[in-house]
């Protein structure tokens, strides 16, 4: 396997520009995107803190603002609006979750929100109790995104019991396709971003075994292109945040090695913006926060040097993970 | 009595240039001073300049007393100014004098032309919408702008007019003809750009019509201090702080319908709008083909946005709960017309997730396992032969359709109720699209999953994949399709001749598909 170094042809990673890129995101008030992006506004906090944690600048957000944010976003029922005022939904819940994971913020969450089991309630409540799978919120949409958050969220608050959990399995069983990758629902296209969603959803079940490996880890290998970067469906374009959704979920089931990884690496640095920082889908486009965060988490994920170790079913800091799952 | 030059009230004379006005009065007043000290000075430049004359003119000898102080003063003007200062109190009785000597103090009072009114010092004139003094408009400008204050407080007038009559007609049961509306309309229009012309102010649309008086909007409670710079934002976050307002008290009516449209047009991606507007759509009992009709061309418009997909999907639940689950035929025209329109969305974006997951799920829902159907993925295929999606569409048509398939037999096996017929057809459609793009994935992938279906084996398309390559590992190898080779590589396997699948496996990974070499290397050593 090649060994990942930073004195490739590539230009190295600007960590200082990634880091400071995120940190005036917020500040950012009186651009029109800033509002037009109100509804993703806690799952951009996410994406946020998660960079600089990858980035190894895990303290550069304040952590009492960070806590204050996410908790005013919290309704009664236990769930989590994208931002005050906005309804609860379960993708924004799971951001919390994670959010207040990697402040170390579950006893604030008791002590100042509305508490750890009425989140679980409010999620579990989610499952449809028919098919095992879960709905994004009262509306009953239903797509393996929900059920990978319900299961994310839950494990990491020691609620999983809350939930039919052998339900949830064999429904994303029920989404596996005949290419040996998963879709969004029973009989929807295989797309890398739902494998990554189911698979990370059996590895937290402790399920890999209901996984044809081989079979998916074909598919998902043969998402890398020439030039190095990954696609997330057959004869599409590269994009770096399928350097996560792709790369995870070949570690999950340990089958990163089947692909060219210094390709990746030089494919995903010459996606940044050295100077003002940030990471864009492809070499030369507008960067933004989520590309920011899945580039650096695919970087850690590859072994670049001077980045956090990342947990590939959560997209968290390992050590984070290990710390709360007690592992 | 002070007059300050702000002092007017405008109901009156209210198109009446107010900077005339003051000159008028003040000229009344001091007549005697004007035509003394006002011609020692330079004439006034700006209006501050101006109200700093006059300030002067009417307060006599102030200049001087700045200049040297009181005991600088002659006796003469130590008089004037001290008989200057007394005016008010002695009218207002506050000094008592004797009779007597009230009618001397008067007497002299007059004599010497004092002014019985007079300026104060360093008038503020405020600031306009650009943050600048006004004091130092010059004449015309602040003509102007007097002008349109005068406008505004006249229009004000009539809107409150109209408020009042309103709140009559409401009160017998009763509503304005629409003609007073129209007016009003056009009232707070003219309203809104005075307002943005004097003080910078920008009231959005909704603030402007009447239809949303009784709606107290709820301002974001984030800065806001950034959003007056872009008005297309102001509009937005106006709209926004009206849909809260509404959304709060759980308002359901044709008016709350136009505004989640209205917010949608500015940001469809606003989660939570289009949740509740089906949820007016649903209280309201509107027609469903109605609202699909509207949404197509939202749709259209906003390729990438998912929320609208929900959104049908939630309109065919309740249509088809409420309608065709009982009406076989209508849930058939419905079907015909949404895949219609899905077809024309696919035209644009023929990859796009959402539509292609909505059009499983319409499928599954209302039972259309159609031919129609599968001729048009057929075409759309026929088009790109490397779209995927399209590929994977087929495949759900083919395995899924109850008439001919196991309830619930998993994707990936082996289904012993779809015939051989149309095994054999998907198998050699599959071939007729390799053929004529050997190298393209998605082909590939869907002839290994008829197969698992079929439960036949990779050797019974063994002579096909073969025509891909030939003189595999000599000087003039060929390889036309890399994933022909990962197949026989299988093939040989299976059938126990290992160099041979060796050699399509070395010649993978060092030529056809070096990026993917680790993957080979494992294909390898698994043979052994």
């Amino acid at each position: 396997m090649a060994q990942a170094t930073a004195d490739t042809k590539s230009p190295g990673l600007a960590t200082d520009a990634h880091v400071k890129y995120v940190l005036t995101l917020d500040t950012k008030t009186d651009e029109l995107d800033y509002w037009m992006t109100e509804h993703l506004r806690l799952n951009g906090a996410y994406w946020g803190l998660c960079a600089l944690h990858f980035l190894s600048h895990p303290e550069a957000l304040p952590r009492k603002e960070t806590i204050d944010f996410v908790l005013s976003c919290q309704h009664d029922n236990g769930g989590f609006g994208a931002a005050p005022g906005h309804d609860a939904h379960i993708l924004s819940t799971v951001s919390a979750v994670q959010i207040l994971a990697m402040v170390d913020g579950f006893e604030e969450l008791d002590a100042r929100g509305k508490g750890k089991a009425v989140v679980g309630k409010f999620i579990a409540d989610l499952q449809n109790p028919d098919s095992g799978s879960f709905y994004g919120d009262e509306w009953g949409e239903e797509d393996t995104r929900f059920l990978y958050a319900a299961l994310n969220a839950l494990s990491l608050l020691g609620l999983l019991s809350l939930v039919d959990v052998d339900k949830a399995v064999s429904h994303v069983v029920s989404c596996a396709n005949f290419d040996g990758g998963y879709g969004a629902k029973p009989g929807a296209e295989s797309h890398s971003a739902q494998i990554f969603t189911c698979v990370a959803a059996l590895a937290i079940a402790g399920r890999l075994d209901l996984v044809d490996q081989e079979k998916l880890g074909r598919w998902l290998s043969e998402r890398q292109l020439p030039g190095g970067g990954l696609n997330g469906r057959p004869e599409k374009k590269e994009d770096v945040c399928y350097s996560w959704w792709v790369l995870s979920s070949l570690q999950i089931i340990d089958r990163v090695h089947w692909i060219d990884r210094q390709a990746l690496i030089d494919f995903i640095l010459g996606c940044q913006d050295p100077e003002k920082g940030g990471f864009s889908d492809r070499p030369g486009d507008m960067v933004d926060v989520w590309h920011t965060c899945f580039g650096s988490a695919g970087l850690s994920l590859l072994g670049y040097p001077g980045m956090e170790p990342v947990d590939p079913r959560y997209c968290m800091p390992k050590k984070i993970v290990a710390r709360i799952l007690g592992e | 009595m002070v007059c300050a030059e702000r002092d007017f009230t405008l109901t009156k004379r209210t198109l009446m240039s107010v900077a005339s006005l003051h000159a008028t009065a003040i000229r009344q007043l001091t007549p005697a001073l004007l035509s003394s000290t006002a011609t020692t000075d330079a004439p006034p430049v700006t209006v501050g300049e101006r109200s700093k004359q006059r300030y002067y003119q009417t307060n006599p000898v102030e200049r001087r007393f700045e200049e040297v102080g009181f005991p600088g003063l002659t006796p003469a003007e130590k008089k004037t100014y001290t008989h200057s200062r007394l005016i008010l109190p002695v009218a207002n009785r506050q000094v008592s004098l004797s009779n007597k000597t009230d009618r001397e103090y008067w007497k002299q009072v007059t004599k010497e032309g004092l002014p019985c009114r007079r300026l104060k010092n360093n008038y503020s004139w405020g600031t306009d919408k650009h943050g600048r003094d006004v004091g130092t408009y010059r004449f015309e400008e602040l003509k102007k702008r007097s002008l349109s204050q005068a406008k505004l407080t006249a229009l004000t007038v009539l809107h409150r007019q109209f408020l009042l009559k309103r709140e009559a007609a409401r009160s017998k049961g009763a509503e304005l003809p629409q003609e007073d509306i129209d007016q009003e309309k056009k009232r707070r229009q003219e309203m809104a750009a005075l307002k943005r012309e004097l003080y910078g102010e920008i009231p959005g649309p909704l603030g402007n019509d009447p239809e949303w008086d009784d709606v107290i909007p709820i301002p974001q409670e984030e800065p806001q201090d950034a959003l007056a710079r872009i008005a297309y934002t102001d509009d937005y976050a106006e709209a926004v702080s009206y849909l809260r307002a509404v959304m709060a008290s759980e308002e359901y009516s044709p008016r709350c319908l136009r505004l989640t449209e209205h917010v949608i047009a500015m940001n469809p991606g606003h989660y939570t709008v289009w949740l509740y507007r089906f949820k007016i759509v649903s209280a309201l009992k509107l027609s469903i083909t109605d609202e699909i009709q509207w949404l197509n061309d939202v749709a259209l418009n906003h390729l990438k946005n998912y929320q609208i997909w929900h959104h049908r999907q939630l309109l065919l639940d309740h249509h088809f709960a409420n309608t065709l689950s009982s009406d076989a035929e209508a849930a058939k025209q419905f079907a015909k017309s949404e895949t219609d329109f899905i077809s024309k969305i696919l035209a644009k974006d023929t990859k796009n997730y959402h539509v292609w997951s909505y059009r499983q799920y319409l499928i599954t829902k209302l039972n259309y396992w159609s031919p129609f159907e599968l001729a048009t993925t057929q075409s759309m295929i026929e088009d790109d032969l490397r779209n995927n999606s399209a590929w994977s569409h087929r495949f759900f048509i083919v395995f899924s359709d109850p008439s001919h398939s196991t309830k619930g037999s998993a994707a990936t096996e082996y289904d012993p109720k779809v015939p051989g017929a149309i095994l054999d057809r998907e198998i050699a459609y599959a071939e007729e699209k390799i053929k004529l793009a050997p190298q393209n994935q998605s082909s590939w992938l869907y002839l290994r999953g008829v197969l698992a279906k079929g439960g036949r084996g990779l050797d019974t398309v063994g002579d096909f994949a073969s025509q891909f390559f030939s003189n595999l590992g000599a000087e003039d190898e060929e390889v036309t399709s890399s994933h022909a080779l990962d197949l026989m590589s299988e093939v040989y396997h299976k059938q126990g001749e290992i160099e041979k699948a060796k050699l399509c496996l070395v010649e993978l990974s060092e030529k056809w598909d070096p990026v993917r070499e680790g993957y080979w290397k494992y294909r390898l050593s698994e043979l052994k």
